[in-house]
């Protein structure tokens, strides 16, 4: 196990200087760490055996409401920006999940879907409001009071992704350990017995529809700051399907999975584009494929399965 | 200490220097981001565009690239969305040889990609996006638009309109369900209050991008019977529309108005006497691009090479580039003949005019073009075996522009009846 934490650390000090050794990476990251947060909302619920066809919805929601609270209000320091939508969109998460968390499977899954297309819907006609399909303007925040150029601003911003990563994933481990954690993982294998455990499954998913929520509008925040520009497509359907995606694909088993999944989603579609504008479709559907074919468990499975050969291999030549 | 700082200073002053002069030798090639749409639906403008850029490049390059440097174009496909093509555009921009992009198809993404634009100090060339918003409110010193926007073509159908049909009381509206649909309906409406105020909009219609049936709309405007129908409809829908509703007699029950209908002429059979155009003067066929030698040999040149003659998006497109490449030779001009940084390119986009395949695009002080606008009716040819645009007039660009600083939609309403006897008459301009 200690091996893994070396990798992530690894890891971790890899993209911490992409900044300085590949500067034109560094949107593409600070992009895919966001996404990466709403997967994570999304592989939370999926460990419920729920998947949530529309959690595009609240990952929209947090980009617009950074936008409006910069363009209503005139506050634009960062990390009011993060911290209020995060909890505007927990809050909206919390009224749509109170309503949603009473389904399963299908059922679920299409309602979470219809929601997030009314939603997506209103982005595109409420022209006045949200700018319809041309989407809004968001300026530069400041940090702490100081005014930053953009290029500055960036590079603030992807380390407090970065640091944003490092602590929810931390927060992620603890809560999965926590009895609440566990609670959401006997949903998906016998609610019935949860229940007869005397712990209500509805409060359960509700708490974990929230934060699923509240984590794909933080990733939204740091899109729309970052982007500076907030368009209603971030809420359509195929959005909410990516991240379906990036969540299976990095692997639902741990907190680094959907992180993992959304960095490499980001870095294939990058290089596909720029190797064919023709083609790039096919080599995304060709690389899924492919990882969903191989590696069954994600490519978080890959990571700990040869973590565990090292370790395992290192015990025999201990005991020999 | 004092010293050690001061020479390191030094170092990196000639440092910062060095890497400067290197930026401005001349390069093996130059490098442009081509920003269209190569998949989904919008490719159906986005295609004509790409291989317009594919072949301005073979052309640019046959005939000694700029300045003896040869051009190479990167396409990049904007189906990806606002966050990959910002990602490309950085990527790209992030490189030397990237000193102009041409982008982008998108009103959208030419909203998202203008910030970038001017954090990353890179001339940028707006091809074919056409909001008016992009030069409301915001100062932008690298977003250049050689092109027309919303507001004159809009309001030049509406002039056609009621010069070809005065009398005209009914009319209808049927346009795409997002901005540029929402969009051209208020400037449409504005213009009619304007020009005529007793016309009334009987019906008006929104239909999804990209639906398969418009049965029911075609239905609801056979109802309403108007007297005429505006459509900014484009692309596949455009066409998916006049297949439906041409059986059903609707083009010639009304007046039908199809803004951007230039680019189906060669694919559908349209009836005679459909007002259609372009957005600004990109036509292969007008009196201009007939008596320019070079325009001719590129749509020939096009029909061989792609099987079809060349649409407004792919004009649109070749304009662009020669705009580029203006831009290039005034800023090599402007520093003696030495090669000019991305800076010197912006300056010399500033203010530009020069001579396109179709007529001339100049650039006025907030950086948005005047661009004239060429609108006609569907007639017979005698040379080609589909319809082309007859009874053609030719607005001047800046007539139909609100003045610099003006709410445009604001100007247009102090716009009187008066206002289209001041505009050329159809027809004067075959």
């Amino acid at each position: 196990m200690k091996i893994i934490y070396a990798l992530f650390a690894a890891a971790f000090a890899a993209l911490a200087i992409v900044p300085f050794a590949a500067p034109w990476l560094q949107f593409v990251l600070t992009i895919a760490i966001a996404k990466g947060f709403a997967a994570v909302g999304v592989a939370l619920l999926l460990r419920a055996g729920l998947i949530s066809i529309g959690h595009a919805m609240f990952y929209a929601a947090g980009a617009y409401t950074a936008a409006f609270i910069v363009l209503w209000s005139g506050i634009s320091d960062l990390f009011v920006l993060l911290i209020a939508s995060t909890l505007v969109t927990a809050a909206i998460g919390a009224l749509v999940g109170a309503y949603l968390v009473r389904y399963r499977a299908i059922f679920f899954a299409m309602l979470n879907l219809a929601v997030s297309m009314v939603f997506f819907a209103l982005l595109s006609k409420l022209y006045g409001i949200t700018g319809g399909t041309d989407g809004l303007r968001v300026p530069v925040p400041t940090v702490l009071g100081t005014t930053l150029t953009k290029a500055g601003f960036d590079i603030v911003l992807f380390y407090v992704a970065l640091a944003l990563m490092a602590i929810i994933a931390g927060l992620g481990v603890q809560f999965l350990k926590s009895p609440l954690g566990h609670a959401v993982g006997a949903i998906h294998t016998n609610e019935v017995r949860l229940e007869y455990l005397g712990v209500s499954a509805w409060s359960v998913l509700l708490i974990a529809y929230t934060i699923s929520a509240a984590l794909a509008g933080l990733g939204g925040a740091i899109a729309a700051v970052s982007i500076g520009h907030v368009l209603p497509e971030y809420a359509y359907w195929t959005e909410s399907g990516h991240l379906v995606l990036t969540a299976v694909l990095g692997g639902i088993g741990g907190v680094a999975g959907p992180f993992i999944g959304s960095i490499f989603l980001e870095i294939v579609h990058t290089v596909a584009v720029g190797v064919a504008h023709n083609a790039w479709n096919l080599i995304m559907g060709a690389t899924l494929l492919l990882v969903i074919f191989f590696l069954p468990q994600g490519l978080y499975g890959l990571v700990t399965k040869s973590a565990d050969k090292t370790s395992s291999a290192k015990l025999g030549e201990n005991k020999s | 200490m004092k010293h050690i700082v001061r020479t390191a200073g030094t170092l990196m002053a000639s440092l910062v220097l060095a890497t400067q002069a290197m930026a401005q030798d001349k390069p093996e090639q130059i490098d442009v981001g081509v920003f269209t749409f190569t998949s989904g639906a919008p490719a159906a403008y986005g295609q004509p565009g790409a291989q317009g850029a594919e072949l301005m490049v073979d052309l640019i390059n046959a005939a000694g690239g700029i300045d003896g440097v040869p051009l190479r174009a990167t396409i990049v496909d904007e189906a990806q969305g606002a966050e990959g093509v910002i990602a490309e555009y950085r990527r790209l921009a992030g490189e030397t040889s990237y000193q102009v992009m041409i982008a982008a198809l998108s009103s959208s993404n030419c909203l998202a990609l203008a910030p970038v634009a001017e954090q990353m100090q890179m001339p940028t060339i707006g091809w074919n996006c056409d909001t008016h918003q992009l030069f409301l409110d915001q100062q932008l010193d690298y977003t250049f638009r050689p092109n027309g926007n919303t507001i004159p073509e809009f309001v030049a159908y509406v002039a056609y309109l009621l010069q070809v049909n005065p009398d005209i009381e009914r009319v209808a509206i049927i346009n795409p369900d997002y901005a540029f649909g929402h969009d051209a309906a208020e400037i449409v409406k504005a213009a009619f209050r304007a020009f005529k105020p007793d016309v009334e909009i009987v019906a008006e219609l929104f239909p999804s991008l990209g639906a398969s049936s418009y049965q029911t709309e075609v239905s609801r405007l056979s109802a309403a019977r108007p007297d005429a129908i505006f459509s900014n409809l484009w692309g596949a829908d455009l066409e998916n529309f006049v297949r439906q509703a041409q059986p059903r007699g609707l083009l010639t029950q009304s007046q039908t108005v199809l803004a951007l209908g230039e680019t189906i002429l060669q694919r559908i059979d349209l009836p005679d006497g459909v007002i259609v155009g372009m957005l600004g003067d990109g036509y292969w066929l007008t009196p201009h691009a007939q008596a320019n030698e070079d325009t001719v040999a590129f749509a020939e040149e096009y029909s061989n090479r792609f099987g079809e003659y060349p649409v407004f998006p792919t004009m649109k497109m070749a304009n662009s580039f020669m705009v580029m490449k203006a831009a290039y030779e005034a800023a090599i001009e402007a520093n003696d003949g030495e090669w000019p940084s991305r800076d010197e390119i912006a300056a010399a986009l500033e203010g530009l005019e020069t001579a396109t395949f179709t007529g001339t695009a100049r650039l006025r002080e907030d950086n948005d073009g005047y661009v004239d606008q060429v609108i006609g009716v569907t007639g017979p040819s005698e040379t080609y075996d589909f319809s082309v645009i007859t009874n053609m007039v030719r607005y001047d660009g800046e007539a139909l522009m609100a003045p610099l600083g003006e709410d445009p939609i604001a100007w247009i309403e102090t716009l009187t009846p008066e206002f289209l006897e001041t505009l050329p008459e159809p027809g004067s301009y075959n």
